[in-house]
């Protein structure tokens, strides 16, 4: 059988301004989806986006090309990645103006 | 498991006659899990107030410790170990810790077998330090040996109506300092609200999670644990942050007596028999708990990790 494994990389957590999830080694699975809920948004116009992002050593990181789009609405979101080496990450913009979402972020690997 | 596990759990473990369990990580997770925090309150599934923040620790994730050098180091019986790490923040040392700046990992299990008395567990571990930036000018600026404040193994447990804590933990650094000594876990005679660093109201007891509660000292004395007699001993950190070398941990408990037995480092045994363990009155569901848990905690800005493959916990 396949392994599998959901990790929280963020629990209720607001978020105000740009960040990137903690670093994550999946080296072992083929494919992963980042599972972002939006549990609250707050401001005016407020829209979130999350890129993925590679990396070799946990501590350089490129953008991998998967881009979640604009999220502006409560709600689960995600974005799927199936091409990496060992590391991974999301890197998310928050726009708009006082804009705050409250989110859980879950990584799901299976490989 | 193949003739090969079998081999080296005989070979390089010392258990107990039963094993409950043999964790071997290139065989996936085996039920570790980051150890999160109660999600039983209103109005959305919140957390009781406390003031330790208990959502913050990252996830343990399934490590081949690659990184930017020398690439894929790879772990004791194969590719993977149970990594756990940090968050890049970290509190005074006399402070309480800061959301982040300690990993988890708990095993959820329970007692089975009758007649028991002993109760152990067994790890392969390395720790080290991100090698993120360079420090300053002074001597080996990229070496972050100092960054790592501790790690350690131990037990939550629960039987004949009372809850208890056990573990031994690696003082490695205070506040920049290396003090490279073992400690146990034991409670000091305060109260509850001073486990609580002076606080009212959290759910805590004296005695209970000393992984971050009871205050601390900068001399690195802490509410939460005793220095174990003898226990001054230089690890192996290796020469450079991308090196790390797999070491050997084991503490056994005398869970009838409810005493320390002895522990383990690398070749050196420690005796610590006698020493009483702190128990308190049973929690609310939670009887005949053994839950094996694992932790680091860091002591400067950076994240560190502690990697362990494998894992054996084993009772007679």
């Amino acid at each position: 059988m396949k392994q599998f494994y959901a990790s929280h990389l963020e629990v209720k957590k607001y978020f105000s301004e740009d960040f990137e999830t903690h670093p994550y080694e999946a080296g072992w699975a083929d494919e992963a989806i980042f599972f972002i809920m939006v549990e609250e948004i707050k401001g005016e116009s407020p829209v979130l986006e999350a890129r993925v992002q590679i990396s070799h050593d946990g501590i350089h990181w490129a953008d991998e090309g998967t881009v979640s789009g604009p999220i502006t609405a409560a709600g689960l979101h995600f974005v799927r990645v199936s091409h990496f080496g060992n590391w991974l990450r999301l890197a998310c913009s928050v726009r708009g103006e006082d804009a705050s979402f409250k989110l859980n972020i879950q990584i799901a690997c299976k490989g | 498991m193949d003739d090969v596990d079998v081999l080296m759990l005989h070979s390089r473990f010392s258990p107990l006659k039963r094993i409950l369990s043999y964790d071997v990580f290139d065989r996936g997770f085996c039920g570790w899990m980051t150890l999160m925090p109660n999600f039983t309150e209103g109005p959305d599934f919140d957390t009781p107030p406390s003031i330790v923040n208990k959502d913050q620790w990252p996830p343990v994730m399934l490590s081949s410790a690659t990184y930017r050098f020398p690439g894929t180091h790879g772990s004791m019986s194969g590719t993977y170990s149970l990594k756990l790490s940090t968050r890049p923040v970290a509190a005074p040392y006399s402070c309480p810790p800061a959301p982040g700046s300690m990993g988890h990992a708990i095993k959820r299990m329970s007692f089975w077998l009758p007649e028991r008395q002993y109760l152990q567990i067994e790890a392969w571990f390395a720790y080290t330090a991100e090698m993120d930036v360079v420090d300053g000018k002074g001597p080996q600026p990229g070496l972050h040996e100092t960054s790592v404040r501790a790690f350690g193994a131990g037990f939550d447990v629960q039987e004949r109506g009372n809850r208890y804590f056990t573990g031994i933990r690696y003082l490695n650094s205070v506040d920049g300092k290396l003090l490279r000594k073992w400690q146990y876990v034991s409670a000091a005679e305060v109260s509850d609200r001073e486990w609580a660093f002076g606080t009212d109201g959290d759910w805590c007891r004296r005695g209970v999670d000393p992984w971050w509660f009871g205050r601390r000292y900068p001399d690195g004395r802490h509410d939460g644990y005793k220095d174990v007699p003898g226990g001054t001993q230089n690890l192996c950190y290796n020469e450079t942050d991308d090196k790390i070398n797999w070491q050997y941990m084991r503490m056994k408990i005398d869970t009838l007596n409810r005493e320390y037995v002895e522990m383990q480092c690398q070749d050196k045994v420690f005796d610590m028999r006698g020493i009483p363990i702190t128990y308190v009155d049973a929690y609310g569901r939670i009887d005949g708990l053994i839950n094996p848990v694992f932790w680091v905690e860091s002591d400067a800005d950076r994240r560190v990790f502690l990697y362990v493959d494998s894992v054996v916990v084993s009772q007679e």
